[in-house]
Formats: structure tokens, C-alpha cells, sequence
């Protein structure tokens, strides 16, 4: 899927995370939210609405830190992200289903 | 303890429980205990469409020359969304408002309910474009002996908060002896606990059950069928996952002890009542799945991939609530699915464009080319 592409965005910054999912690692900027970042990498992740209210988009942050530019109407169960929406901060490790 | 449409009471909103406190008076949203619901309520109306908007001249002709079996499987799925429909348009309002205690989820229910009763009306509206006598496919929602399993296993917990609160309010507290039913024992914790299974099993209803029928309306909808029709599965689809974000913040507050210290208690003890309850809807969906398909498969879905969907979904939603995931099925086998489940909206960004596409005449039933980008069966 590739829906939206922000690569145009005037706010851009350069940093970039490592995102460690079992074997693989998956570099993503803060540019824009981690799934379509993901999606770009290929990977399949479970999605609905792309705007934070349905919680299928809800994926294992084993640590490190994720940030929401605006809260989620869905619930974030602790140890979860949304990654719909969620800005990676810093070098993660994220799981599916175990 | 009976129930007065205007509590007299003085008391301070911002410290009632969701339930079973005192009843709401004044409907005040200057305030909430939980914005979340009132931030619900905002994207529900939001949210708001009509049937009508949506153009089904075409799936007329679609639905005369699909093959016996697909028109078994169209229908049966109509009925059964029309009961789970007519099931949710009623009873979030019949249960739950006698005794919600805060005006943001009191009206979040009302809210919710009658955006049920708009998915109902679409049905009429797609019955009555597709056949005939729309009576024939309504009257089998009440005979069909398939339906009518779901209809009990939906409402049960519905009916039987509904009973307790009805002699709670007229008996108080107290073992009860009703006609038929035998004793039945009103105590907060029992009233409690009806509750949290209630409001799990329309987290079922709501996160599970209705995606069986979703899947199919697309699967259609992949072969250019119906297509009228998925468009207005994927409105109640947007609405759907809002509603079953409302109930896992209800259970999620519920089991956190940060409403009401007592529910805490009350989820930990019924956690394994329902992760059954979970287990064996998912296990009914199944069985629903290989009646769908009993009479043929259709390109792109079969019993046996609807199932493992049944299982991947069950798992989804059994996280959202912390529970633990029960079935092995870790991958979506129908991942097409997710992009016409997605609202059309996050395409182009701003939400307000499309939004005002639906409020403004009617929408065009021939989906562009762009609309099949990006997934094939
Ligand atoms: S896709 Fe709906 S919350 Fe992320
Ligand atoms: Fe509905
Ligand atoms: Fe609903």
C-alpha cells in the first residue's frame, strides 16, 4: 500500500531509528507515522482506520519510545503502540502476536 | 433503587462511576469524568450518513446473475447483519441507560445506538433494491433456524442485565423468584458483573462477528459485485470501529479499578469467562462460515480462510482488552481486506474532503480505477 507520501514535508527532520522486529531491522524517520513505514518496508501490519480509533493497527513495543502528535481516540494497552499513528522517537523493538 | 429521568440528588458527576451510580440529570458536557467518550460522541456525528446517498442501481444486475450458492451467501449475510443491527439499535439504550451515571457516556450510548438504527435502514435500503418481496428475506431472520442460533446467542446477556435491572429497580436488592426462571439473586456484584459480560460480549458482536459479514460484502466487491453494497458496508465498517473502541474503553476503565474500584475486581474474577466468551463466538462464526459456503466457495474466500479470518480477528481483539490470544492463527490470510475496511478519508489526507462527500447528495456507485490499486485475491 502506499497511500500517503509526506516526503514533501516542509518540517522534515533528519533523524533516523532503528526499528527491530524478530530478525529484521527497518530503518524509519519521524517524518511520519510507523506504519506506512512499514508498509514501505513491506511488511504486513494489521490496519482499519490509519487515524487512531480502532486499535487494529496495535502492535507489541518491547521498549523504547514512540510519541502520538495527537492522542488516539482508541485505547493504548501499556507495552503497545499504535502504529497508525505513532512517531518513533528513538530505536525500537516491536513484536506481533507472540 | 428505581430510576428517575431527573435525579434530584445534588451530587458532583465528575465522582459517579460509569454505572450503577446515581442516575444522570442534568446532560452536561462543559465537564467529563471520561472525554474519551465525549471525543466519541464528536467523531460519531462526524461520522453521520444515509443510505440513500448511496447509489445501488447496479447491484441489481450483479446480484441476477450471481450463482445460486453467492446469492445464498449475500443474503444470509444481509440477514444476519440485519439482526446484529436490530439487536444494537435497541439495546445499548434498553440496558445500559437505566444505569450509566455520567452524561458524556450516557449520551456516547445514545449516540452509538442511533447510528445503529442508520445501518439498519441501509439494509432495507439494499433488501429493496436487490429483490422483490423484501419481506421474504426479513420474515427468514425470524425463522431460519442459523439466524435465530445467533439471535440467542447475541442477546442473551443483553436480556438477562435487562431482567436483573428491571427487578433491581422495582425489588432492590434481594433473592427473587421468577415465574420460569427460578431464583434470581440481585446484589451489586452480581448486577456488576452482568454488566462486564455484557458489555464483552457486544465487544464480540461489535470487533468480531460483524467482520465475517464485512469480509464477504468485499470479497464481492473484489470481483467488481456489488459494489454499491460494500460501499455502504464500509460506512457502517467505519462506524463499527468506533463502536467497538467505545467498548474496550469500557472494559479497559472497568478492569483498570480507576472507575470503580469494585468492577476491577469483578473483571479479574470473570477474566476467564470472557476469554469464553471470545472463544465460543468465535468458534459460532466458524460454524456460521461453513453454512455460508455449504452449497459452494466464492473466488477469493472459502469456509476454511473465513475461519482462520474468524480466529486472526479474535486474536486481534482479545489483545485490545489484555487478554491473551487463544487461537494460532498469527497472519491475516485475507489481507486485502484492511484497505476497504480503511475509511476513504486517510487517502487524501484532510478529513473533512470526503466527509462532505457523503453529506452532500449522492455518492457515485462506480468506484475508480485507483480504488483497486495495491491488492488482488
Ligand atoms: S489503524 Fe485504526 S488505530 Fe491504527
Ligand atoms: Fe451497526
Ligand atoms: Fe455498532
Amino acid at each position: 500500500m502506499t497511500l500517503i507520501s509526506k516526503s514533501t514535508n516542509p518540517t522534515k527532520n533528519d533523524k533516523v531509528h532503528r526499528v527491530l522486529l524478530g530478525k529484521k531491522q527497518i530503518l524509519v524517520t519521524e517524518d511520519e507515522p510507523l506504519l506506512i513505514q512499514l508498509e514501505r518496508a513491506g511488511i504486513h501490519v494489521e490496519y482499519q482506520c490509519r487515524e487512531g480509533y480502532c486499535s487494529s493497527c496495535s502492535i507489541k513495543l518491547l521498549w523504547g519510545h514512540v510519541s502520538y502528535p495527537f492522542e488516539p481516540l482508541a485505547w493504548v494497552q501499556s507495552g503497545y503502540l499504535l502504529a497508525c499513528c505513532a512517531i518513533v522517537k528513538s530505536d525500537i523493538e516491536i513484536a506481533f502476536f507472540d | 433503587m428505581s430510576y428517575s429521568t431527573f435525579n434530584r440528588k445534588h451530587f458532583d458527576s465528575m465522582k459517579e462511576p460509569m454505572f450503577f451510580g446515581e442516575n444522570v440529570n442534568v446532560a452536561r458536557y462543559d465537564q467529563q469524568k471520561h472525554p474519551i467518550f465525549e471525543k466519541l460522541i464528536e467523531k460519531q456525528l462526524s461520522f453521520f450518513w444515509r443510505p440513500e446517498e448511496v447509489d445501488l442501481s447496479t447491484d441489481r444486475k450483479d446480484f441476477q446473475r450471481l450463482e445460486e450458492h453467492e446469492q445464498h451467501i449475500f443474503l444470509s449475510n444481509l440477514k444476519y447483519q440485519t439482526l446484529l443491527d436490530s439487536v444494537q439499535g435497541r439495546s445499548p439504550n434498553v440496558a445500559l441507560l437505566p444505569i450509566v451515571s455520567l452524561p458524556e457516556l450516557e449520551t456516547w450510548i445514545e449516540t452509538w445506538s442511533f447510528s445503529e438504527t442508520i445501518h439498519s435502514r441501509s439494509y432495507t435500503h439494499i433488501i429493496r433494491n436487490i429483490v422483490n418481496d423484501p419481506t421474504k428475506i426479513f420474515d427468514d431472520i425470524v425463522t431460519n433456524e442459523e439466524i435465530t442460533k445467533r439471535a440467542d446467542s447475541v442477546s442473551i446477556y443483553y436480556d438477562r442485565l435487562i431482567e436483573m435491572v428491571n427487578l433491581y429497580n422495582t425489588m432492590g436488592m434481594g433473592t427473587f423468584n421468577v415465574p420460569g426462571k427460578g431464583d434470581i439473586e440481585i446484589s451489586m456484584p452480581k448486577l456488576k458483573k452482568a454488566l462486564y459480560l455484557t458489555i464483552a460480549s457486544v465487544n464480540v458482536l461489535e470487533a468480531i462477528r460483524f467482520y465475517v459479514s464485512f469480509a464477504c460484502s468485499f470479497a464481492f466487491a473484489e470481483r467488481t459485485l456489488m459494489e454499491g453494497n460494500a460501499k455502504i458496508i464500509k460506512l457502517i465498517a467505519r462506524d463499527e470501529a468506533l463502536h467497538l473502541t467505545g467498548t474496550q474503553h469500557m472494559l479497559n476503565l472497568m478492569a483498570s479499578g480507576k472507575d470503580d474500584p469494585e468492577m476491577a475486581e469483578i473483571a479479574a474474577e470473570c477474566q476467564n469467562e470472557v476469554r469464553q466468551i471470545f472463544i465460543e463466538a468465535a468458534e459460532q462464526e466458524k460454524e456460521w462460515a461453513t453454512y455460508l459456503f455449504k452449497d459452494g466457495s466464492m473466488i477469493g474466500l472459502n469456509a476454511q480462510i473465513l475461519g482462520q479470518y474468524v480466529e486472526y480477528i479474535t486474536n486481534v481483539r482479545m489483545q485490545a482488552v489484555g487478554l491473551e490470544t487463544c487461537f494460532a492463527t498469527k497472519h491475516n490470510p485475507i489481507p486485502w481486506i484492511n484497505a476497504w475496511l480503511v475509511s476513504d478519508n486517510v487517502q487524501v489526507a484532510p478529513q473533512e474532503a470526503e466527509i462532505s462527500s457523503y453529506l452532500v447528495g449522492q455518492t457515485d456507485n462506480n468506484l475508480d480505477d485507483s480504488d483497486f490499486d495495491d491488492f488482488d485475491l
